[in-house]
């Protein structure tokens, strides 16, 4: 039954690389063996991620060892409170002659060769920031000087810390569907990884540590043929299908599905979310989990797998429950995996 | 033997009268018997015989008469030995039990026939032996009826009528096979709440009980495939029910860290994973069927009940 497919070693020389390319960026960033993999299965699923976390859990590391792991140009803004959309796309200045000049901003700076851009602390941007950063994420274009730019290896990277709350602002619903995952990274609990991100100075300089690594790992250019190899490779059976669908259907209409979590009335739960984008975003991202595990087909661990980074920021609750999203969206999750049969 | 005592002694002999240093060893013997006459056809006669010896004297085993037919109307059916002390001689008795065959037409004596008996005396310098005879007696038998009877019409009078008998009371046996029965049936009960079977068959904690009855009946399905894939989806529903959540196949581990019971089976529900795995996301039900056929589900289904039953007693 197993045939010999054309591209089947090219794929298989690709899970190489991208396990080549988890210890390289494993190497910086210790402990957090997850957040590197979802990180890896985001790249192969060409999707946009943003990390969320304590201060100095590694955010900003783990990003840019990834991005230096990846190769190809790559741009970095910080999010402030009075940062326009302008500031992204142009820079003016007076020049040494005193006559004004427009350059391009960090987005537009490396052209159409862009393929990592970070977006550091983004939920203190302004909304106006996030809009453009919207149509960047989901059509990776943008017009300016009368014209039109195309990123067509573009990955965004985001990272917000969870601590504060004053002069920031809330990520728009159609912002936050357009990534892939978010990623929620936490100090390790290893006490050797802790005792070594402590005490060994290595992990204190990050600019020496990142230049330890291997750069360009992976050819960025050619990840999204592969990323397209990918999703035509891997097979999704009915069984998948209709196992991916009932999630869906418990996620949005847990009451129905016989879900009961405790202090919640689960009627009125759920106020939307869920979109259909998202859910293939999870199949998207599930195919390449499986193709990383070396099958050639999706099961449902694959999809239980990547299911609350890809999902749970796409689950919008009631008001009223909005505060306790931290306990109520793992445990909806959890009890919805719980209840759903496969196959 | 006290009770003997007190019948008259019918023959005491005293043998003293013979010459020799070798016979004053054995200073008298003695046979008691509760009566000399009066025996009918088949009456036991139990007999002692009270042999007196010098002291350090023990009755020699293979003197004794053995059991057994002695004479065409007797037999001996048993005889046993004691030792006794008695001031500064040694008392050997035997305990004879004969049994008389004789049917006696008129009351005459018979003679019940005489043996001899040695005793020995071992010392290191060497053995002493010394014979005590036991003389014949007679005893008196008599005829049960008399030898013409009154001749009669039918035969059957002759004969005499049988001994009114007790009525049996059925009510204690009666009483214990009703206890018994009520015990059978608790015990039953109890099998079949362990096993599943049918009022059980529901029941918490005998998942794969169930799951045994559907592959079961799965296995006379037609269409093998799709038999297969049900039985399938059968233990997958087992497990679930176990475990009160979805188990999917990279949750074995954890599956079996929670329910121990269930560790003997793990090759077993590690290849029913990949199978299942092959069947339903793989899409090649016929290749998995090869691998892990229809009978080893059901061998695992068998083993997953058993181990069920004693995980949880």
């Amino acid at each position: 039954m197993n045939t010999i497919r054309h591209g089947d070693a090219m794929l298989t020389d690709w899970r190489e690389a991208a396990s080549r390319f988890q210890s390289e960026v494993g190497k910086a960033v210790v402990g957090q063996e997850r957040a590197v993999r979802l990180v890896t299965i985001a790249i192969f699923a060409r999707g946009h991620v943003l990390l969320e976390g304590d201060v100095g859990v590694g955010k900003t590391t783990l990003l840019r060892a990834v991005a230096r792991a990846l190769g190809g140009a790559y741009e970095r803004v910080e999010g402030t409170v009075d940062m326009m959309p302008s500031d992204l796309i142009y820079h003016t200045y007076l020049a040494d002659d005193g006559r004004p000049r427009v350059e391009p901003g960090p987005v537009l700076r490396k052209a159409e060769d862009l393929s990592v851009f970070f977006f550091n602390e983004i939920n203190r941007a302004r909304p106006q920031v996030h809009s453009l950063l919207l149509r960047l994420m989901a059509e990776r274009s943008l017009t300016a000087f009368n014209r039109e730019y195309h990123f067509p290896d573009l990955q965004v990277f985001a990272d917000r810390n969870r601590v504060e709350r004053e002069e920031t602002f809330e990520l728009p619903a159609a912002a936050r569907d357009r990534f892939l995952m978010e990623i929620g990274m936490e100090a390790p609990r290893d006490s050797q990884a802790r005792r070594d991100l402590v005490f060994d100075p290595r992990f204190h300089d990050t600019d020496t540590l990142l230049e330890g690594l291997q750069p360009g790992i992976i050819d960025h250019a050619a990840v999204g043929g592969i990323a397209n190899a990918i999703q035509h490779t891997i097979q999704a059976a009915p069984e998948i299908e209709a196992y991916v669908v009932s999630l869906w259907e418990a996620l949005v209409r847990p009451a129905e599905a016989g879900i009961r979590l405790p202090g919640v009335d689960m009627a009125a739960l759920i106020k939307g979310g869920a979109s259909p984008r998202g859910l293939a975003f999870l199949v998207r991202a599930a195919r390449v989990r499986a193709w990383l595990e070396g099958r050639e087909f999706l099961v449902p661990e694959d999809i239980r797998d990547i299911f609350p980074e890809v999902m749970a920021h796409r689950v919008f609750l009631e008001p009223v429950y909005e505060m306790r999203r931290d306990t109520i969206v793992p445990g909806l999750i959890r009890a919805v995996f719980e209840t759903v049969p496969a196959p | 033997m006290r009770r003997l005592a007190h019948f008259a002694i019918l023959a005491a002999l005293l043998l003293v009268a013979l010459p020799g240093a070798a016979l004053a060893q054995v200073r008298s013997v003695e046979i008691r018997a509760p009566r000399a006459f009066g025996y009918f056809v088949g009456d036991l006669l139990r007999v002692q015989v009270d042999v007196l010896v010098d002291e350090g004297f023990a009755v020699q085993a293979a003197s004794l008469p053995q059991p057994g037919p002695v004479t065409y109307w007797l037999d001996l059916r048993s005889i046993t030995t004691e030792s006794t002390a008695q001031g500064d001689a040694r008392r050997i008795r035997l305990n004879l039990i004969y049994q008389s065959f004789y049917a006696a037409l008129d009351a005459r004596a018979l003679e019940i026939p005489a043996f001899t008996l040695t005793v020995a005396n071992e010392r290191p310098e060497g053995a002493t032996t010394a014979k005590a005879q036991v003389p014949a007696w007679s005893i008196n038998v008599s005829p049960l009826r008399e030898v013409q009877p009154p001749s009669r019409e039918d035969p059957l009078d002759y004969m005499r009528p049988d001994g009114r008998a007790k009525a049996l009371d059925i009510e204690p046996p009666l009483r214990w096979a009703g206890t018994f029965a009520v015990l059978a049936l608790l015990a039953l009960v109890l099998l079949a709440r362990d096993r599943a079977w049918a009022p059980f068959g529901r029941r918490r904690g005998r998942s794969f009980a169930g799951v045994r009855r559907t592959l079961r009946r799965l296995a006379a399905r037609p269409d093998q495939d799709a038999a297969y894939r049900e039985a399938l989806i059968a233990l997958h529903r087992g497990l679930d029910e176990t475990d009160g959540r979805r188990v999917l196949a990279d949750d074995l581990p954890a599956f079996l860290e929670r329910h121990p019971g269930f560790r003997g089976q793990e090759v077993a529900l590690a290849r029913f994973f990949t199978a299942s795995r092959r069947a339903f996301f793989g899409r090649e039900t016929a290749a998995a069927r090869s691998q892990w056929p229809f009978a080893e589900a059901e061998a695992a289904a068998k083993n997953l009940a058993a181990a069920e039953r004693t995980a949880r007693g």
